[in-house]
């Protein structure tokens, strides 16, 4: 029913409205043939693991051993990673009535960690720019440093997005930016203004804890849906008629070029999902507890219906480390439960995507080597990012068809890959490598990660 | 009178001579310079911020002002979603779908197309339309029966004049 309805819009809306609404970018800065490389897989699913987050508590698995001076060490991301989780001073999982608080750890979703189903760099650089969370989400979907880049401001250079659909030839619901909110600029990541890119390739963008949350509810949800013959083709037709003299201007309300059956069908997601919400049919991690979880929770609609050729989540949490180390670690053993929980659900849930997907996960930042002054519940030291050495360490990782298994690549005494690496390896993975190297607008030293290994 | 009819002829032939070249017939060309013709003027036009949008809407569509808790949350609303124009229109559907919108009886619109135009036009737009956008409107109007008052304030609320001030 859906499709048919949706075709039968497109086909009378496109000769009611005629030039009025023709897409005007029939532009030579689009390519009309397929890439030139081969892809690897036809879907690439980034996590920006982002926070900022120490590689200590991470890939180091040192627990509280390199943070609050106490020898305790341990693994608390066990389905990225592994390695046995600690056993004192468990704060980080749910807590259970009447146990101790955060004393019950989440269980393991994935019977095999994702370092052993792919490929590990355990010590990437940040090499360049301060370690801010908005320069270093846009150094990730950029392959850019954006040394100069402000808030407020979208990328100075190309997204990832928009080199895809430019290159790649995708369509705009073909790639999709999973805001964990609307707050530091985070929806101005989905495209730059650079000449010759900008919203004509960018991504489509939603934040869904606030699309699908209280105030969508208010907003959004129960939205009327026109009839496509009887009521929206008249619509067009005004509207087309309304807009002629600033179509001719070239000003118009700000979009990403979908088309009108690429607009149709995204009401329809926002309809069926406040449906699926009210019906607890949204596919949320077993543990659903914080913002960075429930966000997971709402990609899994959004690949599930999309099937997008990229997306890209980002996270957030773990942030709280600049006033709670307590915190911090609860997000971290979080953001590795909801990234094995999009993992699974693809490879279980979507066959279009299973098997034909290679998921990337990356920190933006790390975070400071050394405490500020602040302590938590347990007397725990916060840490904050202030572009120190430890700051800049990251790791990556990557798995998915193609991808070698149970591989590491760099160690710390020999770090191996960049942030910047990140868009170019999404460019190899989806064949366009070699035209993104040739726009010559990514870092002069990123490279796609598969050829480092 | 053969001196009468010299001096006659002598004051003929002088008022000729004065008059002639008044008599003489000018050549006039015209021309027509190549300009740009838009119905309404785009200069100085600026794009309003998605809390004025949401705003004037909410005027416009309720008669009254909305409170500034609601046009926060509105706003952040438009703003979780990337491509506006969905964003917008999905809002506005919603809006429509609300009993405590103002909106003109069928009956009315139909009684007086032009005086609902005319009005629809200064509402949302905040100028008269043109005479070519009248009959264009009117016309829609008469040969649609099927065109509710809501379909027009749906379409001019997601026009893109609409978005501009």
């Amino acid at each position: 029913m859906r499709n048919m309805k949706r075709r039968d819009f497109i086909k009378k809306a496109s000769l009611a409205t005629g030039a009025a609404l023709t897409m005007p970018y029939l532009l030579p800065t689009g390519r009309l043939f397929a890439q030139s490389g081969r892809q690897m897989a036809e879907h690439v699913v980034l996590v920006m693991f982002a926070g900022g987050v120490r590689q200590q508590e991470a890939v180091l698995q040192r627990y509280l051993a390199d943070s609050q001076e106490l020898p305790i060490e341990g693994n608390i991301m066990y389905n990225m990673l592994t390695g046995a989780p600690p056993d004192l001073k468990i704060v980080y999982g749910p807590t259970s009535p009447g146990g101790q608080p955060g004393g019950q750890p989440i269980s393991s979703i994935l019977q095999t960690p994702l370092d052993q189903q792919g490929t590990l760099f355990p010590e990437v650089r940040f090499s360049k720019a301060g370690t801010g969370h908005f320069v270093g989400l846009s150094t990730g979907v950029t392959g850019y440093y954006g040394v100069t880049q402000g808030l407020r401001q979208r990328p100075l250079h190309p997204t990832v997005f928009e080199y895809v659909r430019r290159f790649g030839n995708a369509k705009a619901s073909d790639v999709w930016f999973i805001g964990n909110g609307i707050g530091n600029s985070t929806p101005l990541l989905n495209h730059s203004e650079y000449p010759g890119f900008g919203s004509r390739y960018g991504a489509n963008f939603f934040a869904p804890n606030i699309t699908f949350g209280g105030r969508g509810l208010d907003f959004l949800k129960g939205f009327k849906v026109y009839h496509p013959d009887e009521e929206l083709i008249p619509i067009r037709e005004m509207q087309g008629f309304l807009n002629n003299g600033f179509n001719l201007a070239g000003r118009e309300i700000p979009h990403l070029f979908n088309t009108e059956e690429e607009k149709f069908d995204i009401k329809e997601f926002i309809r069926t999902t406040f449906e699926r919400l009210e019906n607890n049919q949204v596919a949320f991690p077993p543990v659903t507890d914080n913002g960075d979880l429930s966000t997971l929770g709402y990609t899994t609609e959004i690949l599930r219906w999309f099937k997008p050729k990229l997306t890209v989540i980002n996270m957030s949490a773990v942030d709280s480390c600049h006033g709670s180390y307590t915190s911090y670690l609860k997000a971290l053993h979080r953001a590795d439960h909801g990234v094995a929980h999009i993992w699974n659900y693809i490879q279980n849930n979507i066959p279009e995507m299973a098997n034909n997907t290679i998921m990337m996960v990356m920190p933006e930042h790390g975070r400071n080597l050394n405490p500020n002054p602040i302590t938590d519940e347990n007397d725990w030291f916060a840490f904050d990012h202030d572009s120190d050495a430890n700051s800049r360490r990251i790791f990556t990782m990557m798995v998915g068809p193609n991808v070698p298994s149970n591989l590491k690549v760099g160690s710390e005494s020999n770090p191996v890959g960049d942030a910047a690496d990140t868009a170019m390896t999404i460019a190899d993975i989806l064949g366009i490598k070699q035209e993104v190297q040739d726009a010559g607008l990514m870092d002069f030293g990123a490279m796609s990660l598969f050829d480092r290994i | 009178m053969q001196i009468f009819n010299r001096h006659t002829f002598a004051a003929l032939a002088l008022t000729l001579a004065v008059l002639m070249p008044a008599c003489k017939e000018n050549t006039y060309v015209y021309g027509l310079e190549d300009i740009t013709v838009q119905p309404v003027d785009l200069s100085g036009k600026k794009a309003k911020t998605p809390e004025q949008y949401i705003a004037i809407l909410y005027a416009n569509l309720y008669q009254k002002a909305m409170s500034p808790n609601q046009l926060v949350r509105a706003t952040e609303t438009i703003t979780s979603i990337g491509d506006k124009q969905v964003a917008y229109e999905t809002v506005i559907s919603k809006f429509m779908n609300d009993p405590n919108i103002i909106l003109p009886s069928i009956e009315s619109m139909r009684q007086d197309p032009e005086a609902f135009i005319t009005e629809t036009y200064k509402r949302f737009f905040v100028r008269v339309p043109t005479e070519a956008e009248k009959t264009y409107m009117i016309n829609y109007i008469n040969s649609h029966p099927e065109v509710t008052a809501e379909h027009v304030y749906y379409a001019f609320a997601i026009s893109n004049e609409y978005y501009f001030y």
